[in-house]
């Protein structure tokens, strides 16, 4: 048979097809990958956005404690505080102080003394009245 | 076939064409016009976003907190992100407590930056961005930032100081180190949706904030509270012009505390008056009146012009020099240096003067820091006023010795009487223990040997004799220590020239315990509206040196001398004792 009579035929290389559709599955994969992951980094960035966002409103919210209670215990409010009969001073006992420098006992000669621990009024239950005036 | 094949030729050609007009555009808009655009997107989404610097507190020598910061919200809109400026502000009208309407002509704006409300409360703020969220509205931010507040309200403003609108210090510690408690800001570039949040994954160049340095003062908040407590009941009862306290360590030039009269609270400065705002333990030059004539009789004993046998004659109090009469409150004979200090005799203390030469009185005078600032980290401190020799008539030295002609403030009287207590060396005054070191505290600073310890220890023997029975500050006794001082009642120049009648500045400075003195006080009450029979440093100032000394000694635990109470026994003898 001469072979210009031949039907033409359109062979598929199956081999040159393959291997496009491989690099054009794997340029896929990477591309879904790479999307993927830029997904993931925005939702981590999401989260640590929500994480500072907290840490923020943590650490401002112990400033603004902190802010308070210094506001309530500082020396004018807690003056005031006594004034207002909310807070009391209670006399310290002689035998309720230990004291490291030597002791200077108080004497009954209506000298004010520093707070003093009296060995001898250890046992005394009824607090010194110059201690409770201190 | 060849018209085929012809087809397929020009329709590859026309779509190698068209990709290569897109490829020619994606070239041109991603390489050759990349700055320009870039340029127009980081206008649109990035933005400089700054994170504050934590402005350092101001504690007490103890670590207690005396300024102190509190967190707020600023609320700025952004106009590009506003579609609805009234659904906007009908939400967060409520939260921001301003009127829809104005709200409404605030939020129409195209601007990306319009500051709404400076200062709002943070658990509020966040509210209002719930709501907006809620709503589906955008356009309103937060920025953080923080108010200053003094927890103490008034006590010691005059030394803290306060901070200003804008946030930088505008007196007292908050200005002279508003550098170090500033801090420098970070910042931080953002991209941000079209929500207005930020695109974490897009975080740009950042500089994290260097927070404020604390300071930490030498003031002990314990002996402050007492000096307050005292100088407030002084200014209640008595109502004078001004009353000022100031306690320090005599030893270290450590101000423990520094308290004055009329005062304000620096968490509303702007109800403050000028008179308020003044510290007048550094900016209010005085006459100090008889407590300076522990200059005259430290120079003349220090310089061997006196010593402990010389008699000085006190003309029975009335002694006629170059055409004028200097007096005795009590007139008295031949008396000695003691004695001239306890009785407060201004003829002895002319006659003193008199014996020195001009210069060497002069160098004295200076040598004990008057007419200079004393360098205390304060704004607004003055110099005082003395006069060289070349600008002295024939009176001013004799009057000098009994503080006339000669104007000081109360920090270099603190200064100068330390410097009798301390064995005669003239200390830096200190208001700062450390910036930023914990517990540290720097050495003391001795700016000169000013007297010998021979001087002051005679002197403060003699300043001992003061607060006896026969002295003129038995009502400054303190019961347990044996206290020295000197009182000080001076006429109140006035800006006519000459002097008010009746009208004085009384004072009192001394220090305890005399053998190894731990605190050093002065109090001064300006223009006590008194009877001038009772207008007394003696009788003023002194006792309430007393009340101050006498709780001061027990914050500070310090054990009382025994036999103290029988040498300077307390009231005994006032009613002989003379006042002034």
């Amino acid at each position: 048979m001469n072979q210009n009579r031949r039907r033409p035929s359109n062979t598929i290389e199956v081999n040159f097809l393959a291997r496009w559709l491989v690099l054009v599955f794997m340029i896929g994969l990477a591309g879904l990958f790479f999307v993927y992951l830029k997904n993931q980094q925005h939702s981590i960035g999401d989260q640590t956005r929500g994480i500072e966002s907290e840490l923020r409103e943590a650490e401002a919210l112990n400033a603004s404690l902190d802010a308070k209670i210094t506001g309530m215990t500082s020396r004018g409010a807690l003056q005031r505080r006594l004034e207002e009969g909310y807070l009391k001073l209670e006399g310290i006992r002689d035998t309720a102080i230990a004291r490291i420098t030597p002791a200077q006992p108080a004497e009954p000669d209506g000298v004010l003394r520093t707070a003093s621990h009296d060995p001898d009024s250890r046992f005394d239950t009824e607090a010194s009245p110059r201690t409770m005036n201190r | 076939m060849r018209g085929i094949r012809s087809r397929i030729g020009i329709v590859c050609g026309l779509l190698a064409l068209i990709f290569t007009l897109f490829a020619w555009r994606l070239i041109y808009l991603q390489v050759l016009k990349h700055d320009y655009y870039s340029g127009i997107a980081a206008e649109k989404n990035d933005r400089r976003k700054v994170i504050p610097a934590r402005r350092g507190r101001i504690l007490d020598r103890n670590g207690e907190e005396l300024a102190v910061n509190i967190p707020v919200q600023l609320v700025y809109a952004d106009g590009s992100h506003i579609h609805d400026p009234t659904a906007v502000a009908s939400v967060s009208a409520p939260f921001l407590e301003i009127p829809v309407k104005e709200l409404t002509q605030k939020l129409s704006t195209k601007s990306k930056y319009v500051v709404i409300r400076k200062v709002m409360n943070d658990d509020k703020a966040h509210d209002m961005i719930r709501a907006l969220d809620r709503a589906n509205l955008h356009g309103l931010y937060l920025e953080e930032g923080s108010v200053r507040s003094y927890p103490n309200c008034d006590m010691l403003c005059h030394v803290l100081g306060y901070v200003d609108h804008s946030g930088h210090g505008a007196d007292g510690i908050e200005k002279m180190f508003n550098h170090e408690l500033t801090g420098q800001d970070g910042f931080r570039w953002i991209e941000h949706d079209r929500k207005g949040r930020e695109i974490v994954v897009y975080r740009g160049q950042e500089q994290l904030p260097e927070n404020g340095t604390d300071i930490r003062l030498t003031i002990d908040m314990g002996l402050q509270a007492i000096a307050e407590k005292e100088v407030d009941a002084t200014y209640k009862k008595l109502h004078p012009v001004a009353a000022t306290a100031i306690l320090a360590d005599p030893i270290t030039g450590e101000i423990l505390a520094m308290a004055s009269r009329p005062n304000y609270d620096p968490n509303h400065f702007g109800d403050a008056t000028p008179e308020k705002l003044r510290n007048r333990a550094i900016s209010d030059m005085y006459e100090p009146g008889s407590t300076f004539k522990i200059v005259v009789t430290s120079a003349a004993f220090n310089e061997g012009i006196v010593n402990q046998n010389t008699r000085i004659f006190c003309e029975n109090g009335r002694f006629s020099f170059c055409g004028k009469t200097i007096k005795d409150h009590h007139g008295s004979g031949d008396l000695t240096i003691p004695e001239i200090l306890m009785k407060s005799s201004n003829v002895g203390a002319a006659k003193i003067a008199l014996r020195m030469s001009d210069d060497k009185y002069y160098d004295y005078v200076r040598r004990f820091g008057f007419g200079q600032k004393t360098g205390l980290p304060l704004p607004g401190e003055i110099s005082g006023l003395v006069n060289p020799p070349n600008r002295w008539d024939k009176l001013t030295k004799s009057r000098m010795a009994f503080g006339q002609s000669v104007c000081v403030t109360p920090i270099q009287m603190v200064m100068a009487m330390s410097t009798i207590a301390n064995g005669g060396s003239l200390m830096k005054p200190r208001l700062v223990m450390n910036k930023g070191e914990g517990d540290k505290m720097e050495a003391p600073e001795t700016i000169r040997e000013v007297i010998s310890k021979k001087t002051s220890s005679f002197i403060s023997q003699a300043l001992v004799t003061v607060l006896s029975d026969q002295g003129t500050a038995a009502l400054a006794r303190v019961n347990g220590f044996t206290a020295a001082g000197k009182t000080g009642t001076a006429q109140k120049i006035s800006p006519h020239g000459g002097y008010f009648e009746n009208r004085y500045i009384v004072s009192f400075a001394g220090y305890l315990p005399v053998e190894s003195p731990r605190l050093m006080g002065l109090v001064i009450v300006d223009d006590a509206p008194l009877s001038e029979s009772m207008n007394y440093g003696g009788a003023v100032a002194g006792p309430v040196f007393s009340q101050i000394a006498g709780q001061a000694v027990r914050h500070l635990d310090l054990e009382p001398e025994a036999g103290s109470a029988l040498m300077q026994s307390a009231n005994s003898g006032s009613k002989s004792a003379s006042l002034r």
